[in-house]
């Protein structure tokens, strides 16, 4: 729980920094992605009995992806009737699965405010992903508790689910950020040609 | 899709290196997570919000969809 804290505080930290500085991190916070994804691969590959570990999630891998699908267009369409968004908007925000860089461009083909929301609502999902994941799985398993992250959960949140949920979940984290990933750049622009 | 560079060269090197690599990866991991947490926020704090308006839905969008997604994955993967 206390590492919780120093997430919290480099989270505001960091807000802090980009808000009121011109400070210009560049590319920093790819390099640590690659090196912490580094890291992780390399955990697993020392790691003994994966074969095992991957044939035991079977049927969950595909359901996962499925679960987030399903419940992520479902709060995005209550999103939208609760702001009161077109509904084909808010269906193509949640499509985004987190994935913020993909869905601000993509809708913003259609209305810069469009972009700004889709952008804007992805990032509050990692952001929410990062801080609550940790507090999530006191009450849901761990396992099932990664859908919150969508499609993030390949790359950006990853870390944060392996230092929370252990190492045994990158596997199922992994496959779930990958089927989504492949997923969002196909079902977003389908939604908005509905 | 350059994620999977960092990923499966790690993986190589782990499962070559099984022996040697013995070392906890538990404290640079948790330093790195921090940093990159820090860099992160530093790219949404640059970020200009004019309208709350924007704010509001945007979080209601994450809030909602995360709920949705936590509250699916329990009806279909719970009942493994």
């Amino acid at each position: 729980m206390k590492f919780l804290y120093f997430v919290l505080g480099a989270l505001l930290s960091g807000i802090m920094v980009g808000r009121y500085t011109s400070l210009n991190s560049g590319n920093l916070s790819a390099l640590m992605l690659y090196l912490l994804i580094f890291i992780i691969g390399m955990d697993i590959g020392r790691s003994k009995g994966l074969r095992e570990e991957i044939k035991k999630l079977g049927r969950i891998s595909l359901l996962l992806p499925i679960s987030t699908i399903l419940g992520s267009l479902l709060g995005g369409g209550l999103a939208s009737f609760l702001v009161g968004t077109p509904m084909k908007l808010g269906l193509a925000i949640s499509a985004g699965f987190g994935w913020y860089s993909l869905t601000g461009p993509l809708l913003a083909q259609y209305s810069p405010l469009y972009g700004v929301i889709g952008f804007l609502a992805n990032l509050t999902r990692e952001i929410f992903t990062i801080i609550f994941y940790p507090v999530v799985i006191k009450k849901i398993p761990k396992e099932l508790a990664v859908s919150m992250g969508g499609a993030t959960t390949m790359d950006s949140t990853l870390p944060i689910l392996v230092k929370f949920g252990g190492t045994e979940i990158t596997i199922i984290a992994f496959i779930h950020g990958f089927i989504l990933t492949a997923l969002a750049p196909f079902l977003i622009p389908l939604i908005m040609q509905l | 899709m350059n994620i999977f560079i960092p990923l499966f060269l790690g993986v190589a090197i782990g499962y070559l290196f099984k022996e040697r690599l013995r070392m906890n990866l538990d404290k640079p991991l948790s330093a790195i997570l921090l940093l990159l947490i820090f860099f992160m926020g530093v790219e949404a704090g640059r970020v200009e919000i004019d309208a709350a308006s924007i704010l509001i839905i945007s979080i209601t969008f994450a809030a909602l969809t995360i709920t949705g997604s936590l509250a699916f994955s329990l009806l279909l993967g719970g009942r493994r």
